[in-house]
């Protein structure tokens, strides 16, 4: 494996009711994406949101390309792209200004980012779009919008959850593509989903997660993978019910 | 603070609901103004009687005075509503996650929400007065002398040290995690007001002052006054606080 953009080390938040991350090492490699796959509620966005800030964990560590997340100063962070959660697309906004707002939120250099947002337009077939405000697109133009302002300045890791929930086949595909690209010049990617999802398949690391711990890999190769998550899954039930 | 500064004036430019509130609170203001003090002139015993001191004065004393009595109030509602919308929208919409893991400091972004709303209250404040103008000049009063002239300066004032005390709204509504705290604190903050300045603690108590002042001067020493400006120091400092150690654990 090589350098690690993510790193985790028995991350550990437990939320009132016993739901939450309960220990859990994940890496994400440069030049890979590792998807996250576990059923509705099995802690995928709390593991990400420990990830990147959102929570502070009860235990454990989180490092991004080496840096402590505690020390990760802004040129750590003007390398990262996330979507967790609704995307950053304010209503009041046209999709281009949109962009833009991504971009000086990520240090773009000013000079840099209007070239920086044509290219983000037209990556996630936005062009048409790029003076309607947000408020008016459907939410999968929403969606393409948000991911648009993840990927335009090319971060060296990428955090997404769920993100082809409200895309169209064809906003998956070009979703693919945009992480192919970015992961062949070297960023690493983590993506959840609750199911085996055509971004999912395009991962070289399958990790399966249920109720907060994680619960074994999946083959990416393998002929039958959505019944060998199945399996895992209801392994690990019966292994707690007994 | 410059990119969460562009991005802040950015939104709250295009942002209907600050659009929506500049034109109410002008607007607004310009007709209760001119129809309380035309019924005044017109010897309305109910208005007059209402009025309280006011009622003896004439012209643009009396003008300014009405005005100064709705500013106070409906300045603070519409400035306190309006900014816990520029904070709680973060959390309504949604968009508060993509604002963590940036290399733009979370303390920035609410410091820069708290610059960008002052700056529009001064907009505000300076187009309310051109509105109250226009509304004395409309009702015959003639060209403002001099003391009427202080009064629509000191109009200014309040109007902008009532942004100044709508500042605890941002806060509120971080830890209420949305607009409705904030824009609860904010009428419990014009009622408590209200209350306290008829029990007499008057021009000591920072919410009140502002409005005393402008009636009045001589009713309001400058130390008085000048507590006025730490609530936004105090709750801006909270604000920001509240900011750096958010988590999305609720």
């Amino acid at each position: 494996m090589g350098e690690l953009r993510l790193a985790a080390d028995a991350l550990r938040r437990v939320f009132a009711g016993g739901a939450g991350v309960h220990g859990i090492d994940l890496e994400v490699a440069a030049g890979q994406v590792h998807a996250l796959v576990g059923l509705n509620g099995a802690g995928k966005t709390t593991l990400l949101r420990l990830l990147l800030g959102m929570l502070r964990p009860e235990a454990g560590t989180v490092r991004i390309d080496g840096q402590d997340l505690h020390d990760a100063g802004p040129e750590i962070w003007a390398r990262v792209g996330h979507l967790v959660g609704a995307p950053l697309a304010y209503p009041e906004l046209d999709a281009r200004t949109n962009l833009a707002v991504a971009a000086r939120l990520r240090r773009v250099p000013t000079p840099l980012i209007s070239g920086m947002v044509d290219r983000g337009l037209a990556e996630l077939h936005l062009a048409e779009y790029a003076r309607v405000r947000a408020r008016v697109l459907s939410s999968g133009n929403r969606q393409r919008l948000g991911l648009a302002g993840v990927l335009q300045h090319d971060p060296d890791l990428i955090v997404l959850d769920e993100p082809t929930s409200a895309l169209d086949p064809a906003g998956v595909i070009l979703l693919r593509q945009a992480l192919l690209g970015r992961v062949h010049a070297g960023a690493g990617v983590l993506v959840s989903s609750h199911h085996l999802d055509e971004v999912a398949r395009i991962a070289a690391r399958i990790s399966v997660i249920n109720r907060g711990r994680l619960i074994g890999t999946l083959d990416p190769h393998g002929v039958d993978i959505e019944r060998a998550f199945f399996a895992l899954v209801h392994a690990d039930e019966e292994r707690r019910a007994s | 603070m410059t990119a969460a500064l562009a991005v802040e004036t950015r939104k709250l430019i295009a942002a209907r609901v600050v659009q929506t509130a500049t034109v109410l609170l002008v607007v607004g203001v310009a007709i209760m103004t001119g129809a309380l003090t035309a019924a005044a002139d017109a010897g309305n015993e109910q208005i007059l009687a209402k009025l309280g001191d006011l009622a003896g004065e004439h012209g643009w004393a009396r003008l300014l005075g009405v005005a100064a009595q709705i500013i106070a109030a409906a300045g603070l509602l519409t400035f306190g509503v309006t900014l816990a919308w520029v904070v709680g929208r973060e959390f309504a919409d949604g968009t508060i996650s993509a604002l963590f893991a940036l290399p733009v400091p979370r303390a920035s972004i609410a410091a820069a929400k708290l610059v960008v709303f002052l700056a529009w209250t001064v907009a505000v404040a300076f187009l309310l007065i051109v509105a109250v103008a226009i509304t004395g000049l409309v009702l015959g009063y003639g060209r403002p002398d001099g003391q009427a002239v202080a009064g629509l300066a000191r109009l200014l004032a309040l109007t902008a040290l009532s942004g100044l005390l709508a500042t605890p709204a941002a806060w509120v509504a971080t830890l209420g995690r949305g607009m409705l705290a904030g824009i609860a604190s904010t009428i419990t903050t014009i009622v408590v007001a209200e209350v306290l300045v008829v029990a007499g603690t008057g021009a000591w108590l920072p919410v009140a002052a502002p409005a005393l002042w402008a009636i009045d001067p001589a009713a309001v020493s400058a130390p008085q006054l000048a507590l006025v400006a730490l609530i936004p120091f105090v709750f801006g400092a909270l604000a920001m606080q509240s900011w750096a150690r958010l988590q999305l654990d609720r």
